[in-house]
């Protein structure tokens, strides 16, 4: 895995626009020692998503503008960041938004109210082999 | 009374008496018989033996009289059952126009019904399709709420958003089991929903269920504790093989088995989880776990109808009025849909079993 934040920190990109849930996972995922890169909506997370060449995307799905699915296909479709994992974070969860994120190609699935934020900081360590 | 087909095989039987050769072959017979008989007659003439002339003029009336008697009555046995047949099949022509209109007309009532019946249809399915949607819509708008207090609370339980004495400890994780209760009942809606849609999604893969029942039973650690119940494992001495599940599915069944054990067992009581080899329908090789505990059971009159969906034991609401009652229909349905079965044995008043097996893991297995 790459190192691209700055002291060798890994990169999280986190794309959530419900401002009390990202306050709240920016908080315990800088605790934990990853440098964050926040977007609000999907057209946010198109822009930065280049520059920022995270580690890990950790991508809600209903979002204004541009939704998740757009942000993920943007992602798996750009060269430099292609091959970067990615984990739904997200309250949606039927089958069919399930099974369309995964034909996209997707790490994991997570449902945002049947986990903690200490299960994603788990899922996200795993990913960026700090686990 | 002479029958249809009796009719047509006389009619038959007529046709095939040559009736006109007969009538040609009389006038040819007759022409030669008067020539014949005129060369009588003349030779009577000549040779004087006068009464020799009305013998053959005599027998040639009393012959042609029989055959004109005999055509005739062919004649008319002919026409009259033609008559017949034709009023029979006028008669059977009318009766099947009858029936073929009562058959139009119940194919055009058939196809009323048809179209009342698909219009039906369509709207069943469109109003199943609002009810998804609904609950779809209504879940994703609690949950989004609901997990910033989950989370709010699981943070500062564990002293991410800074220190918190043990009474705030305390209090914070009441906070967060509260929450985790009401999404657990949001979640139950929608698994409903989800089975009745036949959409559950299942990730069968191989599973260390020994691992899966340590890390659910720690979630009920403080709950028991509280309750001074005694919660025990009783796991095999050696471990056994992988299993075949989907292991958030499998955690959601485990927690809804131990919930309902802890819920209902009374104060210093015991929930034990019984974990063993076992053979599903006596044939393929599986685990079996036994959930067992010393609650208030499950009243005879009321075994049948626990697994109905949203039902709810009269001496549990009792207990613990905020259930929706859908835990063990989902969780059976999760059972059966791994290849597995659930069941139970309870007296009320001392305590209930629930059993439960799955299918080990086989590298044969389609996931």
């Amino acid at each position: 895995m790459e190192n691209n934040g700055e002291n060798g920190k890994k990169r999280v990109l986190f794309v959530e626009d419900d401002e009390f849930l990202r306050s709240l996972t920016v908080k315990r995922l800088e605790k934990e020692g990853y440098d964050i890169e926040v977007a609000v909506d999907g057209e946010n997370a198109i822009s930065i998503l280049e520059k920022a060449h995270p580690d890990v995307v950790l991508l809600d799905l209903l979002l204004p503008g541009k939704d998740g699915f757009e942000v993920l296909q943007t992602i798996r479709s750009t060269e430099s960041v292609k091959t970067v994992p990615v984990v739904i974070f997200s309250n949606l969860g039927q089958k069919e938004d399930i099974d369309k994120a995964k034909a996209l190609g997707v790490e994991e699935f997570l449902i945002k109210a049947n986990f903690t934020l200490d299960d994603v900081v788990a899922k996200i360590n795993k990913l960026t082999g700090r686990a | 009374m002479e029958t249809l087909d009796q009719k047509n095989k006389r009619l038959k039987e007529i046709g095939r008496i040559p009736i006109n050769p007969l009538i040609f072959w009389g006038v040819v017979s007759a022409a030669l018989t008067t020539v014949l008989l005129l060369i009588v007659a003349a030779s009577g003439y000549i040779s004087g033996i006068h009464w020799l002339i009305f013998v053959p003029v005599f027998a040639y009336l009393v012959i042609m009289g029989l055959f004109l008697a005999y055509i005739s009555r062919l004649q008319r046995d002919r026409d009259q059952l033609l008559a017949d047949r034709l009023s029979e099949e006028s008669h059977r022509s009318e009766e099947l126009k009858k029936l073929n209109q009562e058959l139009e007309s119940y194919a055009k009532q058939l196809f009323d019904k048809d179209i009342e019946l698909t219009m039906a249809n369509k709207r069943l399915q469109s109003l199943e399709q609002a009810k998804s949607k609904f609950v779809a819509v209504t879940t994703h708008q609690l949950r989004t709420p609901l997990s910033a207090i989950k989370w709010t609370f699981h943070m500062m339980m564990n002293s991410h958003l800074g220190p918190v004495t043990d009474e705030q400890k305390e209090f914070l994780r009441k906070g967060y089991a509260s929450t985790q209760r009401t999404i657990m009942i949001i979640n139950d809606l929608l698994n409903v929903d989800y089975i009745e849609a036949e959409q559950l999604d299942y990730n069968l893969v191989s599973i260390d269920i020994v691992e899966l029942v340590e890390n659910i039973m720690f979630e009920f650690t403080n709950q028991a504790k509280s309750r001074n119940i005694e919660l025990k494992f009783l796991k095999p001495t050696n471990k056994p093989p992988a299993v075949m599940a989907d292991p958030v599915k499998i955690g959601m069944v485990l927690e809804n088995l131990i919930d309902n054990a802890v819920k209902y067992t009374p104060v210093s009581g015991h929930v034990t989880v019984h974990l063993s080899d076992a053979r599903i329908n006596s044939a393929r090789p599986g685990v079996e776990i036994i959930v067992s505990d010393s609650g208030i059971g499950i009243p005879t009159a009321e075994r049948d109808k626990l697994f109905h969906r949203f039902f709810r034991g009269s001496n549990a609401i009792h207990l613990e009025p905020n259930g929706t009652g859908l835990g063990l229909f989902i969780a059976r349905d999760v059972i059966e849909k791994h290849g597995g079965e659930l069941w139970f044995e309870s007296k009320e008043g001392s305590g209930s079993n629930f059993h439960f097996t799955l299918p080990l893991f086989t590298s044969k297995a389609k996931t």
